[in-house]
């Protein structure tokens, strides 16, 4: 897959403001750490029995 | 009085004589203490104490107050206790229920706190090492009473506060309760090595269940794991082996583990022990603790493990304000339970426990909190001015468990178990009723004192699915599957033709436009479909016994501030006597029929109508409103101490 991201001035501009605002070193950086939350958020069904496990030490759920 | 009378009696004042009105003619200030008995049920205190054998809370009640108290929509105890907290609903604290779900994923998660990892990381070798360490947040929105207490230089200690974990920043002193989680970041996930192959291979939730394989030499190898290596690229749980020198002959066994020697006996727990998990060796280490309790030995060999609590003395996270007022309280009264709900319940479900075994843990937290207090007691009563507020658990963690010992009604009911135990429940508020008597002894008797519960207790006998009527009145969708193949929401939901759906113990969701991920409500039809939808569920009957399930859905922007209502459900339901959510509803899952008995010893419940389960309220001191409100009792305290109710607050002081 190729690395490069063609991005639109706003989008460019928008991404700018992340990158001050929250610290990151460059942009190749913010679109890494974007990448890898949104797979968390996709993968995080798989994590729902952990899940359930955790919250069944509550003694409310089984 | 029957407990209906009393609990439709409008909350009756049930104590007069001697009046004890702080509000006239009483200098402002000075000390006053607050216990928190967490489910103690004014209708079981108002028998008790007709039966007379609750003295200590009937005197209390006589010179002052003995009334229900409004518990909040939904009465349980994280949001109650934080609108004991915070001085107001629910709306301006923020949690709404033990369970909250993102509207994102749909993934059910954490209401009171969040663990946010490092983004900062090194790599270094197999490690990555964060640069900035990942932070656990609060979730409860608003400030704290004891904050107001403190703007005035008034000295307060409040111990196991629920719904306080993280502890919020403070100069009071602070130890967080219900809401702090063991060290794996759970609500206790315990352990047991069992030599029965059968009871090895059952797969219990919240448990870890192993076989327990003794040598020739009476050796027994396990270990205990620990959190995961975060450190690692590649994380993994840190484990700690141990080894077991078993001696049936003398009914003992010594556990070795890293350099320390345990000797215990058939049937009993060891003291604390520390253990240490190491994350990078000589740098970096967790520090938690167990309790190991040798259940059985000879023919059968058993041995349960604790789940591993963060250590008061060296805690992971903080779980003190200051941070050094947990080691104190540790070096003072020993080690103590830290996780928020101590008592092993599911150990008991999971039939891991006997309910004697219950009982005798039940009674292990009771008496090392009964030490706690006794400590603060002690200094309280050297200090000139200040607050002391202690919380209790085991009275809501045993009603819990043992509802079903006295409830003939209860699909769980069995004789040979009531005989055995039925004594129980009583026996515990007769035990609250003397924490409060030696606490009366230890003070001067114009101190204004308050004993006070979150809320009430009930049956739960049947469980309802309410993600299975949402599916069958055509509000929820999925994209395969079946209700009867208990097909979770998370993965088989048809989010976009799906208008509603059910999480946690009390919420009930819309599919909203602009909130959820997938949402397909439009704003301007949120109203329509929320009456809708309350009719409904208020017209549900148990095909059963033809009995009403939910008595009231409560639409939660009709009861709630604004601040913080975008995180509520948008209907909170109240369940009918009787009722309570399904396990797998509260998760997000469908389940084979919608209403089914409980059949386990989670048998006693408050996650219902509010109005079922009303709080108590005994003071030796008089209020003006008969039926106080938990956010009235924020606003009283401060009030006593000369402080003006502040904005946040929507409760009115009682005095």
């Amino acid at each position: 897959m190729s690395s490069k991201v063609k991005l639109s001035k706003e989008a460019g501009q928008k991404a700018d403001e992340i990158i001050a605002f929250h610290g990151y070193s460059s942009l190749d950086e913010l679109v890494e750490d974007l990448i890898n939350k949104e797979y968390d958020k996709i993968k995080s069904g798989d994590n729902k029995e952990e899940l359930a496990n955790k919250l069944s030490g509550l003694g409310y759920i089984s | 009085m029957k407990r209906r009378d009393f609990i439709q009696g409008g909350g009756a004042l049930l104590a007069a004589a001697p009046l004890m009105n702080f509000g006239a003619g009483r200098p402002l200030g000075k000390k006053m203490l607050v216990l928190g008995f967490d489910g103690m049920d004014p209708g079981i205190v108002n028998r008790l104490m007709k039966q007379g054998q609750l003295p200590n809370m009937q005197r209390l009640g006589e010179q002052g107050t003995f009334t229900m108290m409004r518990s909040t929509i939904p009465p349980q105890s994280p949001v109650a206790w934080g609108t004991f907290i915070s001085g107001a609903d629910p709306g301006v604290h923020g949690i709404f229920d033990f369970i909250h779900r993102d509207p994102e994923t749909y993934i059910p998660m954490f209401s009171q706190s969040a663990t946010l990892p490092s983004r900062w990381l090194v790599k270094l070798g197999q490690y990555q090492i964060p640069l900035k360490p990942g932070k656990v947040v609060l979730k409860r929105e608003s400030p704290a009473f004891w904050d107001y207490l403190e703007k005035h230089d008034i000295p307060a200690t409040l111990v196991k506060l629920p719904t306080n974990y993280p502890p919020s920043a403070s100069g009071q002193r602070t130890l967080s309760g219900m809401g702090t989680p063991d060290i794996l970041g759970g609500y206790g996930v315990y352990s047991l090595f069992t030599s029965d192959e059968q009871e090895s291979q059952s797969e219990l939730s919240a448990a870890n269940i192993y076989y327990a394989y003794i040598d020739e030499n009476h050796v027994m190898e396990g270990q205990i794991e620990g959190p995961n290596n975060d450190l690692l690229k590649e994380a993994e749980p840190v484990v700690v082996p141990f080894k077991v020198y078993v001696d049936n002959r003398h009914r003992t066994a010594r556990i070795d583990i890293q350099g320390k020697e345990i000797l215990i006996a058939e049937k009993e727990y060891s003291d604390w022990v520390e253990i240490d998990f190491t994350l990078i060796s000589g740098l970096a280490s967790i520090t938690g603790m167990v309790k190991f309790y040798l259940m059985e030995m000879g023919e059968r060999f058993r041995l349960y493990i604790s789940p591993t609590h963060i250590s008061p003395r060296e805690p992971a996270v903080p779980i003190s304000t200051p941070a050094g007022y947990s080691r104190e309280l540790a070096d003072r009264v020993g080690l103590f339970h830290t996780i928020g709900l101590p008592a092993d319940t599911k150990a008991l479900s999971n039939g891991t426990f006997s309910m004697e075994n219950y009982i005798t843990q039940s009674l292990s937290v009771f008496a090392e909190s009964c030490r706690m207090l006794d400590y603060e007691l002690q200094r309280f009563s050297g200090q000139k001015e200040g607050l002391l507020f202690f919380y209790f658990s085991s009275l809501d963690q045993g009603q819990h468990m043992f509802w079903a010992l006295n409830d003939k009604e209860h699909p769980y009911y069995h004789p040979e178990e009531s005989r055995k135990f039925g004594f129980i429940t009583d026996e515990m508020y007769r035990k609250f009723d003397r924490v409060l008597g030696k606490a009366l002894k230890s003070i001067d008797p114009g101190i204004p004192v308050l004993a006070m519960s979150d809320h009430g207790f009930g049956p739960f006998r049947r469980e309802v699915n309410i993600n299975n009527w949402l599916a069958q009145e055509g509000y929820l969708k999925l994209t395969s599957g079946q209700a009867a193949d208990e097909v979770s929401l998370i993965e088989y939901a048809d989010w976009p033709a799906s208008k509603a759906y059910a999480m946690g113990l009390n919420g009930l969701y819309l599919n909203l436009k602009g909130r959820e991920r997938e949402g397909c409500v439009a704003p301007g039809d949120k109203r329509a479909l929320l009456e809708k939808i309350k009719a409904g569920l208020e017209a549900i009957v148990d095909p059963k016994n033809g009995q009403k399930v939910i008595s009231c859905a409560y639409i939660s922007e009709d009861n709630f501030s604004k601040d913080f209502i975008d995180r509520a459900p948008d209907i909170i339901l109240g369940f009918d006597r009787g009722y309570r959510i399904s396990d797998n509803s509260a998760l997000g899952t469908l389940s084979p029929e919608m209403i089914m008995d409980n059949l386990g010893w989670w048998s006693g419940d408050h996650c219902v109508d509010p109005k079922k389960v009303p709080a108590s309220f005994i003071a030796n001191f008089k209020i003006q409103n008969p039926v106080p409100n938990m956010q009235d009792v924020a606003p009283t305290i401060l009030k006593y101490f000369g402080i003006a109710t502040p904005a946040p607050m929507t409760g009115k002081a009682l005095i």
